[in-house]
């Protein structure tokens, strides 16, 4: 089916640039790095009243052994893996959408989880029998139970997966809904207010192993359909009419990797509550220093947003310590300014 | 094989659609289009500004569902393939060419995926195909650049190359020569004739330049909600299907046996 | 208590029927003098005599009363003075806690109070008849359940707060209706209610502010006295050093530091806080530090007090390992870390809970 002789050029000519796999591995082996170090950093750092020393490491007293390996390790640990999915949820969630904005809490996730948790807080004091089941499941399966609530809600709302905008706008309109009514429920028992704002700062604190098994768990059942979708990801890039006619189903495509984004988001806001910006920022950065295709970003997104989360937990704990900053006030800064720099160099390049 | 190809073809090898009605929402485009866009064939839609070129073109993809009437694809319903037969057969290319951070080489590799498929990675096949489409359109020496650090004409010419991978047997091209320079318009119009009449492919394009839609083996002139005309260029010219559709006398001069749109630049304007 | 639920028998209502202030103003175990002297002119705020005074009687007791009229005006001069000094020699002038000069020219006899424990030290004051309304979370003593509700620390109700037409309204610092207020030419006054020693300075404040000073030393030295027995008591039944306690006031975790009006109530009960002085009063605390430090005995919320052990590494705590765990209800706890006059309660719950887990 050919008109012109095809010329003899190297094999290779299609194949990805050696130059560009090469900076790749690196950035994956620097962001192992700092998480390796990191994780060494936290078992480390805690309440100032610890003398850390490689002799107390390895052979700590049995209060010191609980403190590093029941709080500390699990904690850190818990952090890399939460940051990961949020990483990987924003990658997912950028792509999906076509929107270097997009987040992982995009579907009213957020406002969901919350209204899961306030509900779950407030059928643990009162008895409202109707809802001892939110109290049965506790904060972590209520916050899983409300986010899933909230994206069934949207995913209804927008009536028709084959617009992208319809979805977003169906996305504010839920988390909007879903804050109003937390609002009104928190009204008439006020109480509830002061753990909800934990809960809404988020905190690392209480990461015990088996939130760790948790999100690992999570974090494998979403990295691997995703990173087989990513090809699906970079025909979206095409444009939709480009996509679909390149034999992608589009509504079976989102579904599915919008089943990733609130699998990974749901499980996140469980344990750690909301912490912003992580899944936000760890795809951008991933972008400044790499060009890279979907499957390459999925990898190297939550790679980045488990160290940022990591860093985040340290930061928080070392700060102030005794006492502790919320991690999700601490990604906050950090994201915050790592955006007004993007912003403003990008206004200054015109 | 190309002679063996163009001996076989049927007429109706290609698209057709029946008292077809596309539109938006509560808003009608087109009307009861019956058409045959015939394989081996270049067919060009010409017609004034928001007639439902892009919306006719598409419908006949399969990007949009028609309000009325059917189109089949090669003898078939189009609804009738399947998703992934449809992707091999048919190969679209959008009006706008869209800059991303892929390489030339991954968007181009992007059209062998119906293919090869989610999974599979890239046989020799593919690995030829890609490379003959690359070839084509001259993008090969930037098959490692991303698309973002190219020119909109060069983009162009990626996405083309990504459109003749598929190498389908119907290609659905909406405005190909948008951002290109005239030598790269020749280029294209090179390659949709040779395509049509080497490769017995059925190529149907939207094009805004008359000059060049006149290069097209048959015409399909829209306007007014419908079709004014469907024939042989010689046939429009004939027929003045042109001038009906753009309201105006549109001025077609024959030079050196290509057919020219002369624009008439001396006309008095009247109020 | 005792002492003080008597201090409610005394008599404001004579305030509420709005009488001018006089002779009826006077402690209970005093006559009151010339109230009803038969001799017309002599007392001018005594209703006056029947006019069928005789003429001759009349003279004779204007001399009789001339020779004793001259102690007796003096008498009651000097109680009115004292009295109506108090009350209405001129406006009250305080200074709330947002620095504003707040002056109120008789005392208000229309009350609103925003804050419960402002207004239980109303009541406490023998003024609960003056509250016209409180916020929703009032709820002691039963009369002010009836009241109408105002709305909570963000959501205060500004329409019902003017259709009720307050001379007074009492509320915290942290609210921010008092702008407003002023522009609609109502009296608010803010108040701190976080420390022990905000509960003492508060009961003081309010007692001039309703025009009865001198209800507040018994009340502030019913409750100094209470705490401090209490505290006693609770020293006195151990033998050696109190136990190291960790209260927690929220689940982030947040704790009650020593500086804080919690923290003040368990250092008099002799116990030790985990947390240090300088870490704040309501500090939140990394998990690792209540490890570390091993508290004996843990203050928590109940249905926090059920999951603790599954906090990472918090089996290994001695109060909960022990199961010395004090655990309140969140209602309780809301009137527990009430700083009002009925904090000697709190704390004698506290004190009670201590002895039960940690003798």
């Amino acid at each position: 089916m050919t008109a012109l002789p095809v010329p003899a050029i190297g094999a290779g000519a299609l194949d990805a640039d050696g130059g560009e796999s090469a900076r790749f591995l690196g950035w994956v082996a620097v962001c192992l790095a700092i998480t390796l170090v990191i994780t060494c950093g936290s078992l480390v750092v805690g309440t100032s009243s610890i003398r850390t020393s490689l002799h107390w490491l390895l052979s700590p007293d049995a209060q010191s052994s609980v403190i590093l390996w029941q709080i500390r390790f699990p904690r850190t640990v818990g952090a890399w893996f939460a940051g990961a999915l949020l990483g990987m949820a924003g990658a997912v969630a950028q792509g999906v959408f076509r929107n270097p904005l997009a987040e992982p809490y995009l579907l009213g996730t957020a406002s969901g989880a919350a209204l899961g948790v306030t509900i779950s807080l407030m059928a643990a004091d009162a008895s409202m029998s109707g809802l001892a089941w939110a109290g049965q499941i506790g904060v972590t399966g209520a916050a899983c139970v409300g986010a899933c609530v909230a994206i069934a809600l949207t995913i209804t709302l927008s009536r028709g997966m084959l617009q992208t905008a319809g979805l977003l706008l169906a996305g504010i309109v839920v988390a909007f809904l879903l804050s109003a009514v937390t609002s009104l429920l928190l009204l008439t028992q006020p109480e509830t207010w002061r753990a909800m704002q934990a809960f809404l700062l988020g905190s690392t604190g209480f990461l015990s192993w088996s939130s760790v098994i948790l999100l690992g768990v999570v974090f494998l059942l979403c990295i691997v359909p995703a990173t087989l979708l990513s090809r699906g990801l970079d025909a979206l890039t095409l444009g939709e009419d480009t996509a679909q006619s390149l034999g992608l189903s589009l509504p079976a495509l989102r579904l599915a990797l919008l089943g990733v984004l609130s699998l990974a988001t749901a499980a996140v806001v469980g344990q750690v509550g909301i912490v912003g910006f992580v899944g936000l920022v760890a795809p951008h950065l991933v972008r400044q220093t790499l060009t890279v295709n979907h499957r390459q970003l999925l990898i190297a997104a939550p790679l980045c947003g488990g160290a940022l989360l990591q860093a985040a937990d340290l930061v928080s704990r070392w700060i102030v310590r005794p006492t502790e900053l919320p991690v999700g006030a601490v990604t906050a800064c950090v994201g915050g300014s790592y955006l007004i720099v993007l912003l403003w160099r990008r206004s200054r390049d015109g | 094989m190309a002679e063996v190809m163009r001996a076989l073809i049927p007429v109706r090898a290609g698209l057709a659609c029946r008292e077809l009605s596309v539109g938006y929402g509560s808003r009608t485009v087109l009307e009861g289009v019956s058409l045959d866009v015939r394989a081996a064939c270049w067919t060009a839609v010409v017609g004034p500004n928001g007639c439902g070129k892009s919306t006719l073109l598409r419908a006949l993809a399969g990007l949009m569902a028609p309000r009325q009437g059917t189109i089949s694809l090669q003898g078939r319903q189009l609804t009738s393939w399947s998703r992934r037969e449809r992707a091999r057969r048919l190969a679209w290319l959008a009006q706008t060419a869209t800059a991303t951070d892929l390489t030339a080489a991954e968007v181009v590799s992007l059209g062998r995926f119906a293919h090869c498929g989610w999974l599979a990675h890239r046989t020799a096949e593919d690995a030829a195909a890609m490379r003959r489409a690359m070839l084509a359109t001259g993008s090969l020496p930037w098959a490692r650049r991303r698309l973002s650090t190219l020119s909109g004409g060069e983009r162009q010419r990626v996405h083309l190359a990504r459109m003749l991978a598929v190498e389908a047997s119907v290609l659905v091209l909406d405005e190909p020569t948008t951002h290109l320079d005239p030598p790269h318009q020749e280029d294209v119009a090179r390659l949709l004739r040779q395509q049509a009449h080497e490769c017995g492919v059925c190529v149907l394009s939207a094009i805004h330049d008359l000059s060049l839609a006149l290069m097209a083996d048959r015409l399909i002139v829209l306007g007014d909600g419908g079709v004014i005309g469907h024939g042989t260029v010689r046939d429009a010219l004939n027929h003045d299907w042109l001038s009906k559709a753009f309201q105006t006398s549109v001025n077609i001069v024959d030079y050196d046996g290509v057919h020219l749109w002369r624009p008439q630049l001396e006309m008095t304007s009247n109020g | 208590m005792s002492g003080i639920c008597t201090a409610g028998a005394w008599r404001e209502s004579v305030f509420s029927s709005g009488q001018p202030v006089g002779e009826h103003v006077m402690h209970r175990h005093e006559r009151p003098v010339r109230a009803q002297h038969p001799l017309c002119r002599l007392a001018p705020r005594v209703p006056s005599t029947p006019t069928g005074c005789g003429m001759t009687v009349r003279r004779l007791r204007t001399v009789l009363a001339a020779v004793g009229v001259i102690p007796g005006i003096a008498l009651s001069l000097a109680l009115l003075s004292a009295t109506t000094l108090a009350q209405t020699a001129g406006p009250v002038v305080l200074r709330d806690d947002l620095q504003r000069e707040i002056s109120l020219p008789r005392p208000p006899q229309r009350v609103i109070s925003m804050l419960p424990s402002l207004t239980e030290t109303v009541c406490e004051l023998g003024a609960c008849t003056r509250l016209v309304a409180t916020d929703r979370y009032s709820d002691w003593p039963e009369r002010v359940k009836k009241l109408p509700k105002t709305g909570g620390l963000d959501d205060a109700q500004i329409e019902l707060i003017v259709s009720l037409r307050p001379d007074l309204v009492l509320l915290s610092r942290s609210q921010r209706i008092t702008d407003r207020l002023q522009e609609l030419g109502i009296v608010s006054f803010a108040l701190n209610t976080q420390s022990y020693a905000d509960i003492q300075r508060n009961i003081q404040i309010i007692s001039e502010l309703l025009g009865k000073p001198e209800r507040a030393s018994g009340l502030s030295q019913f409750i100094e006295r209470a705490i401090r027995d209490i505290g006693a008591q609770a020293i006195a039944r151990r033998h050696g050093a109190g136990p190291s306690v960790y209260f927690e006031v929220d689940q982030a975790p947040y704790a009650a530091g020593p500086n804080s009006f919690i923290g003040e109530l368990l250092t008099r009960l002799g116990t030790r806080n985990i947390v240090t002085p300088e870490l704040g009063p309501y500090p939140r605390l990394n998990p690792e530090y209540v490890v570390r430090h091993n508290p004996d005995v843990i203050f928590i919320s109940s249905t926090e007090a059920d999951r603790i052990a599954t906090r990472p590494g918090w089996d290994q705590i001695r109060a909960v390992k022990e199961r010395r765990l004090c655990s309140f209800s969140a209602k309780v706890g809301a009137t527990l870390i009430r700083p009002g006059p009925r904090v000697a309660e709190g704390m004698s719950a506290m004190a009670d809970c201590l002895a039960r887990v940690a003798p």
